[in-house]
C-alpha cells in the first residue's frame, strides 16, 4: 500500500467515524444516516485535494450513479486551493500566448481573485483593442479576467486519479461501493477533466449562449478575448457587479431580485426545452448580478443536451410535475428511458403522488423542488429503477436552479416560473404541421363516427 | 327535402360555433380574474387560465399584424434571423483562427528563442 493510499484510507475511515454518533451508530432513520455519511465523505474529499474535490463535483452532477444525499451534498465541496505566485502564472501565460505580459495586458493584478484546483484567475486591463465573437469591441484598457490552468494541474490529478481508481477497485471486491458504480464515474471524471484543462470549450460555449439569448436583455456572459486565449489561457471581460451572496447589497443598489429570481429560471427552462443546451453546472458562485439588473453566467464546465424529442417529453414531465399529475409524469418518463417495472408501476405512481401533494402542491407553500427531487430519486431507487444519465442530470440541475432562484429571492416560487413556460411549449407542441398532419386522419375519423352516430 | 337538411344542418354548425364562442369568452373571462397559482385548482381552473393565457397571445399576435411585425417563412424577418446564425457561425471561426494563430505565434515565438530555425 502506498503512503498515498494509506492518507487516502486513512482520512477517509477518520471522517466516516467522526459521522458515527451522528448516524446513531447505524440506527439512526435512514436520511439521517446517509445524511451524515454523505456529509463525511464531502469532508474527507475536501481534505484530500484537487482530484478528490473535482471526482466530487462531477458525481454532484450525477443523480443516477450516486444516492441523493450525497449528490446535494458534493454541491457544496469548497474548491479553494493556496495560490501559485504570480510570476508562475505569468510564465504561463507568456508560454501560451507567446509574448511578454506587458505586450498584452497593462495592469496585471498579482493578487489571484479566484484560486481553484486546476485554474487561478488574475484581473488586467487589455494593452490593445480586441474583437469579440459577440458584442461590441473591446477598448484598449478594457478589464479582462485572466482563467490560467495551473502548471503540472493534470498530472497532479491523473496521479491522484490513479490511487483513487486502485482504491475504489479494492472497495468493490468487498462489495462496499455497490450503490456507486465507481469506474463509469471515473471514466466520466477523466473526460471531464479532459474537457476543463481546454479553456477554450468554456470559452465557445460562453459564445454560444451570449448568441442564444442575444434579445434577452436580463441575460449576459463575459465577451471572450480569442486573440489572447489559448488551451491553457482564457481572457475574458472583467464584469462587475455582485455575488448571489452579497445580493442585499445589489437589492438595495435598486436590483429587481424577484423579477431575476423568476427571469433566470426561465432562462434555464428555455436553454432545456427550447435551445437543447443547458449550462449544468450552475452554482451560486457562477452566477453574478450586474448595476444594470442583469444576470451575468460564467464558467461554462459542464454542459447538457436535450434532443427535440426529449425536449417535448421532458415538457410533458415538467408541466405533470408542476400541475401534480404523477401519471402522467411517470407515463412521460418512460419515454425519456424512466422504465418502471409492471408491477411496481401502481406503488411508484401512488408514491409520487403523494410526495408531489407533500412538497409542491401544499396551499399557500411555495413548491419545494428540491424536496420533491430528493424523495422522487429515492422512491426510483427504492423501487431499483435506474435513472438515465441525462434525465438525473436534469433533475439535478432543476433543483440547483432553484437554489439559485433562492439565492437571489428567497421567497421564490421557481414553478411559477415553470407553469406558464411549460403550458405555452406544450400547446407550441401541439400546433406543429406534422404534429396535426400525424393526428388528422384520427381527429377527422372521430369526427365522422360523431357525426354519424 | 335534402336543401332543408343541409340548412339545418349549417344551422346547427352555427349553433355549435355560436355556444363555443360563448363558452370561450365567459372562460377568458375567468381566467384573467384567476389569482397567480390557481390554475391548478383542477381541470377546468387550468382551461379558464388556459384561455386566458391564449387570449393574451391573441391580442400580442393581434397588434404584431397591425404593426406589420409578423412576416411570413423565408420574409425579412426570418432571412435576418438566418443571417444572424450565419454570422455568429462566421465571427466563431474568426474567434477559433486568432485563438489558433496566437497559439502558431506562441510555438514559433518558443523555437526561435530555443535557437531552432
Amino acid at each position: 500500500m502506498s503512503r498515498r493510499t494509506r492518507v487516502i484510507t486513512r482520512t477517509f475511515a477518520l471522517h466516516w467515524a467522526r459521522a458515527l454518533p451522528r448516524a446513531r451508530f447505524g440506527f439512526a432513520p435512514r436520511a439521517t444516516r446517509r445524511a451524515a455519511f454523505a456529509r463525511a465523505t464531502r469532508l474527507a474529499l475536501e481534505d484530500l485535494g484537487p482530484a478528490f474535490i473535482k471526482l466530487g463535483q462531477v458525481a454532484s452532477v450525477r443523480p443516477d450513479l450516486v444516492p441523493p444525499e450525497y449528490v446535494f451534498e458534493f454541491e457544496q465541496l469548497q474548491d479553494r486551493v493556496p495560490p501559485l505566485p504570480a510570476e508562475r502564472i505569468a510564465a504561463v501565460i507568456r508560454h501560451e500566448l507567446g509574448r511578454p505580459l506587458f505586450e498584452l495586458f497593462d495592469d496585471f493584478e498579482t493578487e489571484p481573485i479566484a484560486a481553484a484546483s486546476i485554474a487561478q484567475v488574475h484581473r488586467a486591463r487589455l494593452a490593445r483593442e480586441v474583437r469579440p465573437v459577440i458584442g461590441d469591441v473591446m477598448p484598449a484598457g478594457t478589464p479582462v479576467a485572466i482563467k490560467v490552468v495551473r502548471p503540472g494541474a493534470a498530472q497532479v490529478i491523473a496521479a491522484d486519479l490513479a490511487e483513487a481508481r486502485r482504491l475504489l477497485s479494492r472497495l468493490d471486491r468487498f462489495g462496499l461501493s455497490r450503490r456507486i458504480d465507481a469506474p463509469a464515474l471515473l471514466e466520466e471524471f477523466a473526460a471531464s477533466l479532459a474537457s476543463e484543462l481546454d479553456l477554450r470549450n468554456e470559452g465557445r460555449v460562453s459564445d454560444r449562449f451570449a448568441h442564444d439569448f442575444r434579445d434577452d436583455r436580463c441575460v449576459m456572459t463575459p465577451r471572450i478575448a480569442w486573440s489572447h486565449t489559448s488551451r491553457s489561457v482564457l481572457t475574458m471581460e472583467y464584469v462587475e457587479g455582485w455575488r448571489l451572496t452579497e445580493i442585499d447589497d445589489a437589492a438595495r443598489a435598486g436590483v429587481d431580485a424577484f423579477h431575476l429570481a423568476l427571469h433566470g429560471a426561465t432562462v434555464f427552462m428555455k436553454q432545456v426545452l427550447v435551445l437543447g443546451r443547458y449550462h449544468a453546472d450552475l452554482h451560486p458562485a457562477n452566477l453574478f448580478v450586474t448595476p444594470d439588473s442583469r444576470i451575468c453566467y460564467l464558467d461554462f464546465g459542464i454542459v447538457g443536451t436535450t434532443e427535440r424529442e426529449e425536449r417535448i417529453n421532458i415538457a410533458q414531465v415538467l408541466a405533470a410535475t408542476v400541475y401534480g399529475d404523477a401519471d402522467r409524469a411517470l407515463c412521460y418518463s418512460a419515454k425519456l428511458g424512466l422504465e418502471v417495472p409492471e408491477d411496481k408501476q401502481a406503488q411508484v405512481r401512488r408514491r409520487v403522488g403523494e410526495l408531489m401533494g407533500r412538497t409542491l402542491n401544499v396551499p399557500g407553500k411555495a413548491a419545494d423542488v428540491k424536496g420533491f427531487a430528493t424523495g422522487f430519486l429515492s422512491v426510483m431507487a427504492d423501487a431499483r429503477v435506474p435513472i438515465p444519465a441525462g434525465y438525473g442530470l436534469l433533475v439535478k440541475a432543476l433543483v440547483t436552479v432553484e437554489g439559485v432562484a433562492r439565492a437571489i429571492y428567497p421567497d421564490i416560487d421557481i414553478t411559477r416560473a415553470a407553469k406558464p413556460f411549460a403550458t405555452r411549449l406544450i400547446a407550441q407542441q401541439m400546433m406543429r404541421p406534422d404534429r396535426i398532419a400525424d393526428r388528422l386522419p384520427a381527429a377527422l375519423r372521430a369526427a365522422l363516427r360523431e357525426l354519424v352516430s | 327535402m335534402a336543401e332543408d337538411q343541409f340548412m339545418r344542418f349549417l344551422a346547427a354548425w352555427a349553433l355549435v360555433h355560436e355556444t363555443a364562442d360563448e363558452g370561450w369568452k365567459a372562460a377568458v373571462v375567468r381566467g384573467a380574474e384567476q389569482e397567480t397559482g390557481s390554475m391548478e385548482a383542477g381541470p377546468e381552473a387550468f382551461v379558464d387560465g388556459l384561455s386566458a393565457m391564449i387570449a393574451e397571445e391573441k391580442e400580442r399576435l393581434k397588434a404584431a399584424l397591425a404593426s406589420g411585425e409578423v412576416e411570413a417563412p423565408g420574409s425579412k424577418a426570418d432571412v435576418g434571423s438566418q443571417l444572424d446564425d450565419l454570422l455568429f457561425e462566421v465571427r466563431e471561426l474568426r474567434g477559433r483562427l486568432e485563438s489558433m494563430q496566437t497559439t502558431l505565434d506562441a510555438v514559433l515565438a518558443e523555437d526561435e528563442d530555443h535557437g531552432v530555425k
